[in-house]
């Protein structure tokens, strides 16, 4: 097994837009920029969710995307992880008992991180990434251990 | 006999040198962007991470084309380091980049066949300027050897150096000419359905690709001491990163005819010239 020292060094990330207003989908792209560069940890936007190690999901969950979120989270390789952007991702606020929403990620597939806010800060997204990126350090080493 | 352990030698550097260029060019574009940019050992924490991630398949065969890939890639760089015949170089490296295509077309998805198709686009531009370039290096040398090679060749053939730079460019995977690999619109082109290790393999199979170019390159740069044969070689493939890197946080891609045409067209162009001047003054082994 090859250190986590090293393997945590490098999460490459895909973004979902589950339906959301757009809101937190521009704070998310907010990170790349040069003013908060997530590439600093070795973060990529892969848009691929074979290559991707974290996955960022904004929106409720509405009826259409929800197969397509299972279909993202199932075709990303182990390890990884699933931060849910914005209130509407958290439990789907804005959009509470709407006909047509799932009302969060996490009623569709296993969350690991929240950020609160409509729309979440770009300052509270990366917060939530180097958290994840500790998480999914002690989810690297789990599944090395197995 | 030394040159054997020399060569050895390098071929073992090769990755870890093509790691860390690749990381110096991370940095370097992440300044043009006026970021902060990843660790120079990003590659590497990349490959690891690769390695040590669950792979998904397609189809078995996906996993046999990259690692035909790897390891033509490798015996074409081990061949060049050994001081070998470039042209069995070009070959086996020019299959190795094929493998990719066969790779990327057993597997059934859009994005996946449109990159392969666009890799094939890309290895009809790039290959003929390639090849010409080590056609003029075996006129003027009269030989194809690496190592009976001598003589400062950038002296006499700067127009093929010139007429490689849209080949490192497409090698590296670089703006205006990443036909394949365009981020934008096809997502990862051929790699796009690997993941995991078999990801990682055919990242290796490029890291070899683009060194057997770059050594190819370094080639061109001779002086009578070996240290500053080393020194001018190096300076030479760092600079032309550098140009590389500049060119591609300057341009918005190409189109794909636009790729194949002034690729084509520019290198045969420049390495023609070349070759016609050299004749004309009578110069280069075979003339
Ligand atoms: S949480 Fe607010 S800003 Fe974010 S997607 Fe939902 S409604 Fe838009």
């Amino acid at each position: 097994m090859i250190s986590a020292k090293w393997t945590k060094r490098s999460p490459w990330i895909l973004h979902f837009d589950t339906g959301s207003c757009n809101g937190c989908d521009l704070e998310i792209w907010a990170l790349l920029t040069p003013r908060y560069d997530v590439e600093r940890f070795g973060m990529v936007n892969k848009a691929n969710p074979k290559h991707a190690d974290i996955l960022l999901i904004t929106g409720p969950v509405t009826r259409k995307a929800e197969e397509r979120l299972v279909n993202l989270y199932n075709q990303t390789p182990d390890p990884k992880l699933v931060i849910a952007c914005g209130d509407c991702a958290s439990n789907g606020v804005p959009f509470f008992d709407c006909y047509n929403v799932c009302g969060g990620v996490d009623k569709v597939i296993p969350v690991d991180l929240y950020v609160p806010g409509c729309s979440c800060r770009p300052e509270a997204i990366m917060d939530a990434v180097v958290q994840g990126i500790q998480m999914w350090q002690e989810k690297v080493e789990r599944e090395g251990e197995r | 006999m030394n040159e054997w352990y020399f060569g050895l030698a390098l071929f073992l550097l090769t990755l870890p040198a093509i790691g860390l260029l690749l990381g110096f060019d991370r940095i370097l574009t992440a300044r043009l962007q006026n970021r902060v940019g990843p660790p120079l050992w990003q590659p590497f924490f990349d490959l690891a991470k690769l390695f040590d991630k669950e792979g998904l398949l397609m189809n078995k065969g996906q996993v046999v084309f990259a690692l035909m890939g790897l390891l033509l890639q490798a015996c074409a760089m081990g061949l060049l380091c050994m001081g070998g015949d470039l042209l069995v170089t070009f070959f086996l490296s020019g299959a190795g980049s094929f493998m990719l295509v066969l790779g990327a077309f057993s597997a059934l998805s859009p994005f996946s066949h449109l990159g392969a198709h666009r890799e094939l686009l890309q290895i009809v531009a790039y290959e003929p300027v390639f090849f010409l370039a080590i056609i003029a290096v075996g006129w003027y040398e009269g030989t194809f050897m690496v190592d009976s090679l001598e003589g400062n060749l950038i002296g006499v053939l700067p127009l093929v150096v010139l007429a490689l730079i849209p080949v490192l460019m497409i090698k590296m995977q670089k703006s205006p000419l990443d036909l394949a690999t365009a981020h934008q619109e096809l997502v990862a082109g051929p790699y796009v359905e690997y993941s995991g290790p078999y990801l990682g393999i055919t990242k290796l199979a490029h890291w070899f690709e683009l060194a057997i170019l770059l050594g190819f390159i370094s080639l061109f740069y001779t002086n009578d001491d070996a240290l500053w044969t080393l020194m001018g070689r190096l300076l030479l493939i760092i600079g032309l990163v550098v140009l590389v890197a500049v060119i591609d946080n300057t341009t918005a891609r190409l189109t794909r005819g636009a790729v194949v045409l002034t690729t084509m067209t520019i290198g045969i162009a420049l390495v023609g010239a070349n070759l016609i001047i050299l004749a004309l003054y009578g110069l280069g082994g075979l003339a």
